[in-house]
């Protein structure tokens, strides 16, 4: 139920009849595009006020193991090679101790491993949560509890209900947008709108295991008439839609129609512009690793971010796996995180130097974490009960870790917090109560937390 | 007691049993319940016990765990047939009569000889549980075990005699004859530090004493069964039966009316009584062109052609409407359209979703359903044969097949194949088939009553776990290939009687081809052979073995020298048939009590208070399409009125308990029930009759008064503007660029693609490359087509009795830039320039073909300016065909196409 006590489906009908009357009277105006004040995707009101404005979502799809990169476990260590007592599901598996150092690090001193040296310089701006756990130790379940809080059902995602809530704060690009997402796990379940009005879901941009340079947004740009033929085709379109619209007097599927194509038309002269890069000068695009070809693709989904943030996009996720190293641990592990690494610094340093990253929360996690014991002589199994995400910017306490897990790393054991408890904390670091964004449907309140969900206020700053 | 705990108590008794050495001590202590012990064993659910699922029982107690060889023999030795499993009946043959086993065995169906209900009551018991027990639980335990509880504690209540029997979270409340196995006992002990009841205050020793007296009679309990279900359902229980969607519905006569010459039949005058009674009237009659295009559009989902508006319009007649109408409903694109819309409701797709193996055979439920329509099948059988097809006796071959794959509705949901706890995994697609069941034939929402009691329509949570038996006594045939990683859960296929000859989505093989086939196998078998063994090679033998599992696939099915064998999806009865227990929470690992599979109690009537053998299926089938059910009918109706209309006479037309909105013509509803059943449960004479009645035919006229009095066109004043459908967009797209491919094609490049994943399958542009009509297309979960899932196609994993209908900047690139959108309208501009040498009435069948109306002068004019403005001056022939190209685009991006008046 949105704070003015109506439900929202009561709310476009009437603010769709209003807008009826009012769009006969001004069709210029939305001719000229500054028209969707009144629809769906309008900017909203939180419920209270708002420490985060906006979203990034840094998805490490596969499950980076958290005993290797923020969850330091001496004792895992120094039990290197014993037989776990809790072998999970390979019995009689044999601990691992982390190959990788950890050190303390900047002024919080948060131990953090060598695998992100570049990442670890920010310490100071990271809020560890050490104590997540989720239901399933299966990825197309975790990863959709993990997106939408639940593995069973079709639920919206947590960009859907974010951009449900907060509405889009531009008019020329989409609320919520999706880089890369992967077509497993539930695919595009993981950045839709499920029973939300479709409007909600993310434009996705470009495919998994295609480089990120090549992608585009869906039927952007015409591949035969240029932009001057187009304008007068849209033109021709729009004066038969108005003059439709005259003639019913009052039909909101036509004025969305009109809507539609100047918001269309305006992303297709935005929406290049955001994704051209080549305005961002050599020093920004290094600083995102742009110059090196193990980090330009990511380095280039986190510069888009930034751009996409900064023009004021809602909710920007961006996905980076396989993490899923159930041997190899090293290799691929390593080569994951000198993936993103620098990216994900250079994003750090970039939205703090342009002042965005006091409202912008950045997210870093994957579905789950992996099993302190080996796999495979080197890899590591999934880990629900315990592992760790960390948060940044957007009104999180900077430099400061939240719960514990054992002393192996197996299972939170302080302050544990699941993933329902992370969404219902996200949504209230954005002014929005978990408990009061509701939707209807199946004849019920529907919630991003289902029936669980306690927000942490110990991570707040 | 935990889960563990209660099974090694089970299993004491079980193998005292088998073992011979039962002694009349213990089992006057345990009165054992076999079907109970042997469900609890079965943690795969597929009814029968594995040799795995025997030890795994035996290890769970370790005074029993004896050498694997021991448990061997014994398990041999109650597999009586040497199938290597052991099966109930089996299971129960291994037991000694005695005194617990209570169970006939040919009658699985029995109540469970749980120990409660065998006892009687004798005055004195009656008299001192209503003395002694009785006022201490209303009083001492009341608060928080028992409905009036403001948040129950711990899943127990103790004001039902069910309740009581079926404990809560920590497991049973209490073992009936013996105190000392009873938590209820310990917890008023206040014997274990974790459980101290009542919390605040030990209760008086005397009470104690009390129940333990009454635990060692056997805990009898007078409280009538029933209670506990009624009881959560607040006080107004017996009100929800009165609902008004569980009376059954009643032909009404029609209410009188002030203007007696609008009307042409009963449902305009209960339409126009209520537009009278709100101060409205019925707005203008559409004129022929619209009221065709509707028509065509709502019928057989395309447009009319311009031979047709004009046979339509100059036709005097006064039946000319129903010669349109007649025409339409015996076009074969009629079950193309509405056969479309059950598969919404059926969730139809190609794929299991999540890890998404492909459902390759899934295409034949479709074409069932298709064909279905199109002969109009009475909805009654249509109903009976998508629930038990595989029990109703069949003519011949090809009935037969056609029955087996009515039953795909139950197979085709969407499941995690990759589940690793294979009990889970069938727990799991049981509820999908309830939901889908329930929802799509009741409007009910009975999934809700899995972990408890429906909040709002009285259906308990023991409705849902009798129902569940039902399922759980059925095999799921939904196909996918064992050894393809990551399935864990693989299912068998029907094959369909080769007499049948159904038509086969694969080509036969040719020698040459079976032979390099052959030669594939054997190298990778060769391959396979190679790999060293090793958890370093997994991933390398997991590729080979996929790659070997859909090659000789592949081979299976192939016939030398005939048709390939051909398969459905869809349920069989399993060999023996079981209950469900009751799971508190939901949740696998806390079974409780088991319950009598059968019907919700909503659905039950004298004639079929219980299941008397099978699964239940057949019984269910013959329920749910009974004419004694108050709901399948009025559904039905609902979903036809709502796609003619725009909005159902139940706005929420999968929701018909409580929590959906009352409907807003009752009387008419019922009537058009009523009517629907007596005609032979006809859709295609119930679509007729609304067609026909002058409120279909109203114009969409906007008018500000009513619009302020009615703006959601609740009464029906006018006809409501309705956007076309994704597949109407794209196969009106096709047709009007002449490019549609009006035969049906054979399978669905799913199903030739083969079995495995479907990330294998390349359905990206297949919406532009093929010109059959939308309802063919692969319909892949989490990978819906473009110009499907732009128009609010239904998602695929839900029941979905109505799509929404959303407009964005997505779908206006779409119409501005999109390959198809251009091909057609490049078709559409071809067949115009080649209709005359002159421009206007090139306009004008432009017109015509996309807007089934001709232009008005000034819009004449606008063309022939864009036209001009386009080409900007240069007359060359690519100049002007690129103009004419840019005006039928623009056509089909116009607004109007996409609506119908």
């Amino acid at each position: 139920m949105l704070s003015t006590g109506m439900t929202r489906r009561d709310l476009l009908k009437r603010v769709s009849s209003g807008f009826a009357y009012l769009a006969f009277a001004s069709l210029s105006t939305i001719a000229q595009g500054v028209a969707s004040k009144n629809s769906s995707l309008a900017a909203k009101a939180p419920h209270f006020p708002p420490r985060a404005r906006r979203v990034i979502f840094l998805c490490m799809n596969g499950a980076p193991s958290h005993v290797d990169t923020f969850d330091y476990k001496p004792e895992l260590s120094s039990a290197d090679g014993k037989t776990s007592s809790k072998p999970g599901r390979i019995p009689g598996a044999k601990l691992m101790g982390s190959p990788w150092k950890f050190s303390r690090r900047g002024e919080s001193g948060l131990w953090i491993s060598e695998l992100f040296p570049n990442i670890a310089a920010h310490a100071d701006e990271l809020c560890v949560i050490q104590s997540m756990h989720t239901d399933l130790p299966a990825h197309p379940e975790a990863y959709l509890m993990l997106h939408t809080g639940n593995s069973q059902f079709i639920r919206p995602s947590l960009g859907a209900w974010t951009l449900y809530g907060l509405g889009s704060e531009c008019d020329d690009l989409p609320g919520f947008i999706s880089i890369k997402p992967t077509t497993r796990n539930g695919g595009s379940q993981n950045y839709g709108a499920a029973f939300l009005p479709a409007a909600y879901q993310a434009a996705r941009i470009g495919d998994e295991g295609q480089p990120v340079a090549n992608a585009r947004i869906g039927n952007i740009k015409n591949p035969k008439l240029d932009f001057k033929e187009q304008r007068i085709q849209l033109d021709y379109i729009q004066s038969m839609n108005r003059e439709l619209l005259e003639r019913e007097s009052v039909h909101p599927g036509v004025e969305g129609v009109i809507e539609s194509y100047e918001l269309a038309f305006r992303m297709r002269r935005s929406l290049p512009g955001v994704m051209d890069l080549a305005s961002e000068s050599a020093a920004t695009k290094a600083l995102y690793g742009l110059d090196d070809s193990t980090t330009a693709d990511f380095g280039r989904q986190c510069l888009l971010a930034r751009r996409f943030i900064e023009a004021g996009v809602r909710f920007v996720e961006l996905t980076h796996g396989d993490w899923d190293q159930h041997r190899k641990l090293k290799a691929g592990h390593s080569r994951n995180a000198r993936a993103v690494d620098r990216p994900v610094a250079g994003l750090l340093t970039d939205l703090r130097n342009r002042g965005l990253l006091d409202d912008t929360l950045v997210f870093w996690g994957g579905e789950f974490g992996r099993t302190p014991h080996g796999q495979n002589s080197d890899g590591r199994d999934h880990n629900n009960k315990g592992y760790s995400v960390w948060l940044a910017g957007g009104g999180v306490k900077a430099g400061s870790s939240h719960g514990k897990t054992d002393e192996l790393g197996y299972e939170a054991v302080e302050d544990a917090m699941h993933v329902h408890d992370l969404h219902a904390t996200i949504l209230y670091l954005l002014g929005l109560d978990h408990e009061r964004l509701t939707y209807r449907y199946a004849g019920r309140e529907m919630r991003l937390t289902d029936i669980k969900g306690i927000v942490h206020k110990g991570i707040l700053a | 007691m935990n889960y563990i705990n209660r099974l090694l108590l089970i299993l004491v008794v079980s193998i005292a049993s088998t073992s011979g050495r039962i002694s009349a001590q213990t089992s006057r202590t345990f009165v054992f319940d076999p079907e109970r012990i042997f469900i609890l064993g079965d943690a795969d659910l597929d009814g029968r016990l594995s040799l795995d699922e025997y030890q795994d029982f035996l290890r769970a107690f370790p005074r029993m765990n004896r050498p694997t060889v021991a448990a061997e023999s014994m398990f041999r030795g109650i597999d009586a047939n040497h199938d290597n499993y052991i099966s109930l009946s089996e299971y129960r043959k291994s037991f000694p009569p005695g005194p617990g086993a209570s169970v006939k065995p040919n009658d699985p169906r029995e109540k469970p000889a749980a120990v409660d209900s065998a006892v009687a009551i004798t005055p004195d018991q009656e008299k001192f549980f209503e003395e002694k027990i009785r006022p201490v639980l209303t009083t001492q335990c009341g608060k928080c075990h028992s409905s009036a509880a403001q948040k129950l504690r711990g899943g127990l209540r103790l004001d039902s005699r069910e309740g009581l029997r079926l404990g809560g979270e920590s497991g049973r409340a209490i073992t009936p004859g013996d105190p000392e196995q009873s938590l209820l006992i310990r917890a008023i002990r206040y014997q274990d530090d974790d459980l101290k009841m009542p919390p605040k205050k030990k209760l008086a020793d005397s009470i104690v004493a009390d129940f333990e007296t009454w635990i060692r009679m056997g805990a009898p309990d007078p409280r009538i069964e029933g209670s506990h279900t009624k009881s959560n359902l607040s006080s107004n229980s017996a009100k929800s039966h009165e609902f008004w969607s569980f009376q059954p519905p009643k032909k009404h006569d029609p209410p009188e009316v002030k203007r007696t010459d609008w009307p042409r039949d009963d449902i305009d005058r209960f339409l126009l009584a209520k537009i009278e009674a709100r101060g409205l009237a019925p707005v203008a009659d559409a004129n022929r062109e619209r009221l065709i295009r509707r028509a065509t559009f709502d019928l057989v989902g395309l447009p009319p052609t311009p031979e047709e508006i004009d046979a339509f319009v100059q036709d005097n007649s006064p039946a000319a409407f129903n010669k349109v109408v007649d025409r339409l409903l015996a076009s074969p694109h009629f079950g193309e359209r509405w056969g479309r819309y059950w598969l919404d409701a059926a969730r139809f797709a190609e794929s299991s979703g999540k890890t998404n193996f492909m459902y390759s055979h899934a295409w034949r439920y479709r074409d069932w359903v298709i064909a279905s329509f199109n002969a109009d099948k009475p909805y009654d059988r249509f109903v009976r044969e998508q629930i038990a097809g595989d029990l109703l006796p069949a003519e011949n071959n090809r009935q037969r097949a056609e029955r087996l794959i009515a039953t795909g509705f139950l197979a085709l949901g969407s499941k995690a194949h990759d589940a690793e706890n294979r009990g889970q995994f069938i727990l799991d697609v049981i509820d999908e088939q309830i939901e889908t069941t329930t929802r799509a034939f009741l409007g009910l929402t009975v999934a809700c009553a899995r972990c408890h009691d429906h909040k709002l329509d009285p259906i308990s949570q023991r409705d849902y776990y009798a129902l569940s038996g039902v399922f759980r006594s059925t095999r799921t045939c939904s196909g996918t290939l064992a050894g393809v990683f990551p399935n864990f859960n693989a299912s068998p296929l029907i094959e369909l009687p080769s007499g049948a000859n159904m038509p086969s989505a694969v080509p036969s093989l040719s020698a040459e081809q079976r032979s390099s086939l052959e030669k594939r196998i054997a190298e990778l078998t060769k391959e396979r052979g190679a790999i060293p063994p090793g958890e370093a090679n997994r991933d390398r033998l997991r590729r080979v073995n996929s790659m070997l599992a859909m090659l000789r696939y592949r081979l299976l099915i192939d016939r030398p020298g005939g048709t390939p064998r051909t398969f459905a999806m869809g349920v069989l009865e399993r060999d023996e048939c079981v209950n469900s227990p009751i799971y508190i929470r939901g949740e696998l690992d806390q079974p409780g009590e088991l319950v009598p599979r059968g019907l919700i109690r909503l659905l039950r009537d004298e004639s079929n208070e219980s299941i008397m053998s099978g699964s239940g299926r057949r019984e269910l089938a013959d329920r749910l399409a009974s004419s004694t059910n108050p709901l399948t009918a009025r559904v039905m109706v609902n979903r036809v009125w709502l796609h003619l209309f725009g909005r159902g006479l139940v706005a929420t037309p999968d929701n018909f308990g409580a929590a959906g909105s009352p409907p807003s013509h009752p009387e008419l509803l019922d009537t058009l029930s009523v009517d629907f059943m007596n005609d032979g449960w006809s859709i295609k004479r119930l679509i007729r009759r609304i067609v026909l009645s002058k409120a279909y035919g109203l114009d969409s006229t906007f008018n500000p008064r009513y619009f302020e009095i009615d703006p959601d066109n609740i009464l029906i004043w006018r006809m409501s503007k309705r956007r076309l459908d994704a597949e109407a967009i794209r196969d009106a797209a096709l047709k009007i660029g002449g490019r549609l491919t009006a035969e049906p094609p054979v399978g669905s490049s799913a199903a030739r693609t083969g079995e495995g994943l479907a990330m294998f399958l390349r359905i990206a542009g297949q919406d532009v490359s093929d010109t059959h009509r939308s309802v063919y297309l692969p319909i892949i979960r989490d990978q819906i087509l473009e110009s499907l899932a732009l128009f609010d196609f239904a998602d695929p994993s839900l029941v979905t009795g109505e799509r929404s209908t959303t407009t964005g900047p997505a779908q206006a690139l779409y119409f501005l830039n999109s390959p198809f959108v251009i091909q057609q309208a490049e078709s559409l501009a071809g067949r115009v320039i080649a209709f005359s040498d002159d421009d206007s009435r090139r306009v004008d069948c432009a017109y015509r073909l996309t807007l089934a109306r001709s232009p008005s002068p000034a819009e004449q004019d606008r063309a022939f300016r864009f036209l001009r403005d386009f080409t900007a001056g240069i007359v060359s022939d690519d100049s002007k065909r690129e103009a004419w190209n840019a005006f039928c685009q623009a056509l089909f991006a116009c607004a109007e196409f996409r609506y119908l008046d």
